[in-house]
């Protein structure tokens, strides 16, 4: 990975550009505190491609994929539950200086 | 009722018992236990459509890698590598990925499989699809109402694309999973059961059609073998699909001139005769003497070889001065043989329609029945089998001679020729057209060799008894026998 510029690297996969979309987008954001921006989130339509969606054997949306850093996790399903995803994903963030990732 | 175009699966027998393959566009349930082929039959269905049809395919896989996959199938010469290097076959991989994934809820939207199926058939315009096998879905998704959902979905997929499609499922022997799923008001334009049971002494494969909408197959269980070159179907030959081709006025020789002479210049065209006699009276002989008169006639012919090994009927022929091995290479004769121990009707059958077809034969000897009932067959099994079989030949206007082997009529007194004629053969008599005897009889201090024609359906026969030899040449009729 060469330029990576950020702490973490999220792609998330949704199936077409709808508001639900959007919702998605914000609801992943939100997982992480709200002065924090070390991060970057890639955004994937599966209907645009599904090639992508076959690499990364994507079953259902919305799927978020936490590339960087290892080891890659995925979470599946309601993206509100915000404790769960971050469990999910391996990230904690205590106190307010930010992440730290999980063992 | 319209009926729905057939689409071959070009699997081995298969076709038949579907009389023409599965519907065109629609999907068909493969189901089964654990280990009865339903793997298999999926991936020769990807196989054969590619490789017959040049109908390119897509093969979804739940359980084994498709790395795997490619390595199972090469056991049957199957390569799938090049294949899909040539772009007519993809893989869609649902198998388990080796990252973690957690679900949260059960709210998600399960179209996105489709979508990659969907791409994978549009990017090799595949025409078939295969799944195996949708139990694992239950696996990936915790929710019920997400699997029936995916699989709805997937219908709809298909269908709208046109392509023809084979989806797995396990079942466990009793059944009880099968409602529990749900399925089968959207998945189901057809079912095909697999089954595996203990036979004496192999397992034993069956195959069953339980439903295909809106089109005609066979209904039954048929056998099926997973052979070095994948499915081999054994369908059951239809007995209303036959008629019957005999004619009384044309005869085939006996390749004996005198036995031509007693039963009216030969046997009826299409006739089935069974050859009656205990051991070493000469009914192989007169067997290998009937395929030979034919075969120098221009006749091709099938010897069912279940008595005694190929060889040992070569030597044998050999023996009386004729060449079996080279008409065997010369395509004019062809041997059938099969295990005894749990000898299938259905095989059998269809290894005689194959030789058949293959050589376009006009005679067959069938040596012998008796050594089917010491197999595992029971009687009646092989009164159907008869039965199956000279409804078979005489469609074709095959010419035929049933060896049976009597074991009472040794040492007949006087008076008694016929006496000890085993009701068992008896009883057979009605699937036959004509019975030749041939028995000893003790006269003085030698036992001697006769012949009769018991019986000739439609025919003026002579009934009298008489005496014969084996000698190199084949049997030698002689004089009537007078007491």
């Amino acid at each position: 990975m060469a330029a990576r510029t950020k702490k973490y690297i999220l792609k998330m996969y949704v199936m077409g550009q709808s508001s639900y979309t959007q919702v998605l987008i914000k609801e992943l954001k939100n997982i992480f505190p709200p002065d924090f921006t070390d991060y970057e989130i890639k955004i994937i339509d599966v209907l645009k491609n599904p090639d992508l969606a076959e690499e990364d054997r994507i079953l259902a949306t919305p799927t978020v994929i936490k590339e960087y850093p290892l080891p890659v996790r995925k979470v599946m399903g309601d993206l509100s539950d915000k404790e769960k995803v971050l469990v999910g994903l391996g990230l904690f963030f205590d106190g307010p200086e930010g992440g730290q990732e999980a063992r | 009722m319209k009926t729905l175009e057939k689409f071959p699966t070009g699997i081995a027998g298969l076709d038949e018992v579907l009389i023409g393959g599965i519907p065109k566009g629609r999907s068909v349930l493969v189901t089964g236990e654990t280990g009865t082929g339903k793997t298999v039959l999926l991936n020769e269905f990807i196989y054969r459509g590619i490789t017959l049809f040049n109908q390119n395919a897509v093969f979804v896989t739940f359980e084994e890698k498709p790395q795997d996959i490619n390595l199972n199938v090469a056991i049957f010469g199957w390569n799938f590598a090049t294949l899909i290097k040539s772009h007519k076959l993809a893989f869609v991989d649902v198998t388990a990925s080796k990252e973690m994934l957690t679900e949260i809820g059960s709210e998600f939207d399960v179209s996105p499989l489709v979508e990659r199926i969907r791409y994978a058939v549009k990017k090799v315009k595949a025409q078939r699809v295969a799944i195996d096998n949708i139990n694992a879905l239950f696996a990936r998704f915790a929710n019920k109402d997400s699997v029936r959902r995916v699989l709805y979905l997937i219908e709809e997929a298909l269908k709208e694309m046109d392509v023809t499609s084979m989806i797995s499922m396990e079942v466990r022997r009793d059944k009880s999973n099968e409602s529990f799923y749900g399925i089968e008001e959207f998945v189901m334009d057809g079912v095909i059961e697999l089954e595996l049971r203990q036979g004496q002494q192999q397992l034993i494969r069956n195959l069953f059609v339980r439903k295909l909408r809106g089109t005609s197959f066979r209904s039954g269980y048929v056998e099926f073998e997973i052979a070095d070159h994948g499915f081999i179907v054994y369908p059951k030959i239809p007995a209303h699909l036959i008629s019957k081709k005999t004619s009384f006025k044309i005869r085939k020789s006996t390749g004996i001139r005198k036995l031509d002479e007693i039963t009216g210049g030969g046997v009826p065209q299409g006739h089935n005769i069974l050859i009656s006699g205990n051991t070493g009276t000469g009914k192989t002989t007169l067997g290998m003497q009937f395929i030979r008169e034919g075969i120098e006639r221009g006749e091709s012919g099938i010897y069912v070889c279940l008595e005694e090994p190929v060889l040992q009927v070569e030597k044998t022929a050999m023996g009386h001065g004729w060449d079996f091995g080279k008409y065997e290479k010369e395509g004019k004769l062809k041997f059938i043989t099969t295990s005894l121990i749990d000898v299938s009707n259905d095989k059998l059958l269809y290894q005689i329609v194959n030789a058949v077809n293959a050589i376009g034969a006009k005679r067959l000897v069938f040596d012998s029945i008796s050594s089917l009932m010491s197999g595992t067959m029971n009687e009646e099994q092989v009164r159907q089998f008869l039965l199956q079989m000279t409804a078979f030949l005489k469609s074709r206007g095959i010419t035929s001679y049933f060896n049976y082997l009597s074991a009472g009529n040794f040492g007949a007194a006087k008076g008694q020729l016929l006496g000890a004629f085993e009701t068992s053969a008896m009883r057979l008599s009605s699937v036959t057209d004509g019975i030749i005897l041939l028995l000893y009889v003790e006269r003085g201090q030698k036992i001697k060799k006769m012949l009769t024609v018991l019986k000739l359906r439609g025919s003026v026969h002579d009934k009298d008894i008489y005496q014969y030899e084996i000698c190199k040449g084949g049997i030698n009729l002689g004089e009537k026998f007078e007491d």
